[in-house]
């Protein structure tokens, strides 16, 4: 079962079990009506909200219990990081709770893997280059919700972990494509790209296709834990703007926030400069050792610059 | 002999590309061979940097080199690494181990990681030893530049922390003693109240400029460091151990000089 499966991610991911041998049924749940999942006959689709417990409860214990869905791969959260409150909440949150929680006693579901985000790492100067998944977490007060959410949805399924059910939480660096919530694809759609004067970090970022092999393996093998799900993309941010073709213009990163405020106010962007200011300052690639490891997964895919 | 310098660095010194010409803590060896090549005067006929024992540095393999520190800004430690980048056979990049407050520092932090200094965390050391790479480290950290400067080559606050690391991954110890710099730019006085960046305080020193002192390196046969990695008593005795040969590298050297400017 792949909940999130109408987002670019989840699409992917479906393709990518459908290649999996051994794969006999995909089962697609998203809050969408329309999907747009590959036509197979393995593949079949639910619109559920699954802020709604009893909704979440029919899902698991009916649709998923009948079709004897054995793997849920859970990558539904709210992609647009200018959005806000407790729908949002609910939604990355609350419902993540609810799913393992439900799969805790299932009598078919033996094995989640959640879609984590490399924000949940505290980056900053004390931090390492390379954060591993000893790494420190942002608990920062005054994080943004996109990321306090992120950071709590986490430890609620890591607090899971040594259960019955075989959990793999899989951290990823940002998924580099369009409709994904990737900050820094949107932050790459202008012309000219403001960055912080004086800095020039290191950034990872992943493809689409990783990503889904990073999923699909995680299904298909039974290591539990975390993982750090690198991509095979990294280089200084202004490298990344060059290869956009876009003009990379340094400015005093104080001015950085209020201008793409008004850049998103203006033009309805979603880049936020408060929840990226940290990696634009101090950079922070995910150390994939563990993944490469025990879930054989090692990026291979550049991402497509805009 | 410049371009041979830019040959040598940029493309006959092992490095970790990530693809994009950078690695991931990043290096950019290019932007490294072209500073080394634009800085050659400095070192050739500035500080005139001489240099003994370079061939104790190992080939291949993790290797930490450590070094006295001294002088208002860390030029011996520059010197040190073109040192290094110059005389290694084969050529090794030195990866120089910065305080934490450096990766705040704008313009600073970005020049330092493209020539291959690397923030001091515990994490970052620890994966360059296992990627079998050449370190460079001053365990007197900050309290070397902040020394006055009638203790000058005296080793002050001696940190124990890459002895454990060391001992953990097999690392040779290479001691380097620096004579020269720590009466080329002598700090008079520290202000500890101007905390800019997270620095732990800003030096003052006695000239606008370095002093054109010669530098005198001398690099002392490779310590293997042994025992428990976990054990505090074996990990202080070792870091004794590498002490005790570069402050005996130290006196060698102090005593061969003819002047500080000879």
């Amino acid at each position: 079962m792949v909940v999130g499966a109408p987002a670019p991610l989840g699409v992917a991911i479906v393709r990518a079990l459908l290649a999996t041998p051994g794969i006999e049924h995909v089962l697609g749940v998203g809050i969408e009506t329309d999907a747009g999942l590959p036509e197979d006959p393995r593949v079949d689709y639910r619109a559920v909200d699954l802020t709604h417990p009893r909704a979440l409860h029919d899902l698991v214990w009916g649709d998923a219990k009948d079709a004897r869905i054995d793997t849920v791969v859970h990558c539904m959260q709210h992609r647009r990081g200018s959005d806000r409150g407790r729908r949002i909440h609910a939604q990355n949150v609350e419902a993540t709770r609810g799913l393992v929680v439900a799969c805790r006693e299932h009598p078919t579901i033996a094995r989640i893997v959640y879609r984590s985000f490399a924000e949940v790492y505290g980056s900053t100067h004390t931090t390492s280059d390379l954060l591993d998944e000893d790494a420190a977490l942002d608990f920062g007060p005054t994080a943004p919700q996109w990321v306090r959410d992120r950071v709590e949805a986490d430890l609620t399924v890591c607090a899971q972990l040594g259960g019955r059910v075989a959990i793999a939480v899989l951290r990823c660096a940002e998924v580099f494509a369009a409709d994904t919530g990737s900050q820094l694809w949107d932050y790459l759609q202008s012309r000219v790209c403001f960055r912080p004067l004086g800095f020039d970090p290191m950034i990872n970022v992943l493809s689409l296709d990783d990503a889904a092999r990073a999923f699909a393996a995680a299904a298909a093998c039974t290591a539990t834990g975390v993982f750090n799900i690198p991509g095979a993309d990294t280089l200084p941010l202004s490298r990344a703007i060059a290869a956009s073709r876009r003009a990379g213009v340094p400015i005093p990163g104080p001015a950085m926030t209020p201008l793409y405020a008004l850049r998103r106010w203006i033009a309805g962007f979603d880049f936020r400069y408060d929840l990226n200011l940290r990696r634009f300052h101090f950079g922070g690639v995910l150390d994939g050792t563990r993944a490469r490891t025990e879930l054989g997964y090692a990026p291979a895919r550049h991402v497509a610059w805009p | 002999m410049a371009s041979q310098i830019f040959e040598r660095i940029a493309q006959h010194a092992p490095f970790h590309d990530e693809g994009h010409g950078f690695d991931v803590f990043g290096l950019e060896p290019h932007r490294l061979a072209r500073t080394v090549e634009a800085t050659a005067a400095v070192y050739e006929r500035y500080f005139r940097v001489a240099s003994t024992g370079a061939h104790h540095i190992p080939a291949t393999g993790p290797a930490i080199v450590v070094a006295n520190h001294g002088g208002a800004l860390p030029v011996d430690a520059a010197m040190l690494c073109v040192d290094i980048l110059r005389r290694s056979d084969p050529p090794r990049i030195p990866r120089a181990i910065a305080d934490h407050f450096v990766p705040r520092l704008p313009l600073v932090s970005t020049l330092f990681a493209r020539l291959g200094v690397v923030s001091g965390t515990r994490a970052n050391v620890r994966r360059l030893l296992e990627r079998g790479e050449l370190i460079a480290l001053w365990p007197e950290g900050v309290m070397g530049p902040g020394k006055p400067y009638r203790d000058r080559y005296r080793l002050a606050g001696w940190r124990v922390g890459f002895a454990e690391l060391a001992i953990r991954y097999g690392a040779a110890v290479v001691p380097a003693a620096i004579v020269g710099a720590e009466e080329s730019w002598p700090v008079v006085a520290k202000v500890s109240r101007a905390r800019a960046f997270g620095a732990p305080f800003l030096p003052i020193p006695a000239t606008p400029i370095p002093l054109p002192t010669r530098y005198h390196i001398h690099y002392g046969a490779p310590l293997r460091l042994g025992g428990d990695a976990d054990d505090p008593d074996v990990v202080a005795a070792a870091a004794g151990e590498a002490q005790r040969e570069l402050e005996r590298l130290l006196a060698e050297a102090l005593a061969a000089r003819r002047s500080v400017f000879r």
